[in-house]
């Protein structure tokens, strides 16, 4: 394989990793925080420390050593706030099968799902926002988290039902 | 809905595991409209924008003052750490050779040629100096400049000349930027380049040149092929005649005294760097500018 000789030491390369999965991984923080610049300070430190270790993280172990050590960051970041997502909507109408009544209110809707999103766990905010905006795969963010396929899958079921019991009353 | 009542049905559904017949069930229940709702507002959330340039520049940055620190407290314990002293300097160095600016000088009355990372060729004229970052150089071809000097760009990616008074970016080849104290030029040689100064923003192509001095934009042709300055002399298209003098310091690393008696005029010609005598001449005289010269090597502008 001739990835395994390639090696991040080397400036070309630290810089095409960098371009491949910075982004993800600022959102991967990001779905969890809620703070852009937060969730950027820790991708950048992630990719400081991958620098620093460039010589000992084989290219074909980069990507999961890049999750590890985004996901430790997170944790080890001690002053860390209940926040609230602010995403950015986007123009595309949605939702026209649906009563008039519904797309009425569905700005309204909108930001009471944003803020039903904001109210879930964090484990369940990450992997739902992973899947429906990242569009990862279970499987990858099962990879990304170091956890089972089957756990992605109940966090996913978890986040849904949570979200519709929140919004449950918003629609009576 | 009995035998869909576990607790990862909903994630099924979504990556499209559910079977058929299960499927056409769950849409037969109320929290179908609900979830599927749900699911398509959530789809047209984004998040917010990424500007990936920033956040590498940024983790450069990171990488760069982490190895100051280091060096730092390593010098603070240097008689317990002499061995981690000296392996973190030469960690320092391998560092530098990537992430440090790199920078080029031409001291007065002497010209320097070098190679960027990308092969592009610069020529640096007296009195003047480059710096840039080596790492990323193809990415980012960005650099600034104080003084004048010559470029021969390689065909790739925009290429930035950063200087006080303008930036030049470049579209196409060969071109020289002049950014002194109170005057600025851009002259293009070959291909395109587009000059950024305050409001001003300009295309130039090739034999075209701009002059921005005493807050006035001249834009003039060229038939020269090279500047003049890289074949010992210096030529000048309604330059004042303050800049002609400076320039005349540069070439030849001497002081010129009694500027105070200058007045404002503009000078078109060229003088040899060659010849300080005959340099002298051709600029003083034809200005009717009144010197004198003497055995060591100081020139004084009399009142005229």
């Amino acid at each position: 394989m001739p990835d395994s000789r390639k090696s991040v030491c080397e400036q070309r390369i630290f810089e095409e990793v960098f371009n491949t999965y910075s982004k993800t991984i600022r959102n991967f923080i990001y779905y969890k925080c809620g703070d852009t610049a937060q969730a950027e300070d820790l991708t950048q430190d992630a990719f400081v420390k991958l620098w620093n270790n460039c010589t000992k993280v084989p290219f074909d172990k980069v990507k999961s050593y890049l999750y590890t050590l985004a996901n430790n960051a997170f944790l080890n970041e001690v002053a860390h706030k209940k926040v609230v997502l602010k995403h950015q909507k986007s123009v595309t109408s949605i939702a026209t099968h649906e009563s008039p009544e519904f797309i009425y209110r569905e700005k309204e809707f909108k930001g009471e799902l944003e803020r039903a999103i904001a109210n879930l766990t964090e484990k369940q905010r990450q992997v739902f926002l992973l899947n429906r905006i990242e569009n990862k795969k279970y499987k990858e963010i099962a990879e990304m988290l170091n956890i089972s396929v089957k756990a992605v899958e109940k966090r996913m079921h978890g986040a849904l039902v949570s979200l519709r019991s929140e919004i449950e009353h918003f629609k009576k | 809905m009995e035998h869909q009542n576990n607790d990862t049905y909903l994630a099924k559904w979504l990556s499209g595991e559910m079977s058929d017949e299960q499927l056409m069930e769950f849409k037969k229940t109320p929290a179908y409209a609900d979830y599927k709702f749900l699911i398509d507002v959530t789809d047209g959330l984004q998040t917010p924008d990424y500007d990936q340039q920033k956040n590498f520049n940024a983790t450069l940055e990171k990488i760069n003052t982490q190895q100051e620190e280091k060096i730092t407290k390593v010098r603070a314990f240097i008689p317990s750490w002499a061995y981690a002293a000296a392996a973190a300097v030469v960690l320092f160095f391998g560092y530098s050779f990537f992430f440090q600016k790199t920078s080029f000088q031409a001291q007065l009355a002497e010209q320097t040629s070098f190679n960027l990372p990308d092969g592009s060729e610069v020529l640096l004229n007296a009195g003047s100096e480059i710096t840039f970052n080596s790492f990323n150089w193809n990415n980012n071809r960005t650099l600034n400049l104080t003084g004048e000097a010559y470029f021969k760009v390689k065909k790739g990616s925009k290429f930035t000349v950063v200087t006080k008074k303008g930036t030049v970016a470049v579209l196409g080849t060969q071109f020289t930027v002049n950014s002194r104290k109170g005057f600025y030029n851009v002259t293009c040689f070959e291909g395109k380049v587009k000059v950024t100064s305050g409001k001003l923003s300009q295309l130039l192509t090739s034999g075209n040149a701009i002059t921005i001095q005493d807050n006035s934009v001249v834009p003039y042709t060229t038939t020269e092929t090279v500047p003049s300055w890289t074949t010992q002399e210096s030529s000048f298209n309604e330059v004042a005649i303050y800049q002609v003098i400076t320039e005349l310091e540069r070439q030849y690393n001497i002081t010129i005294l009694g500027k105070e008696h200058l007045k404002p005029a503009y000078f078109s010609g060229r003088f040899s760097h060659t010849n300080l005598q005959q340099a002298l001449t051709t600029v003083f005289d034809t200005m009717e500018i009144r010197y004198t010269f003497d055995a060591n090597s100081d020139v004084r502008i009399q009142k005229y």
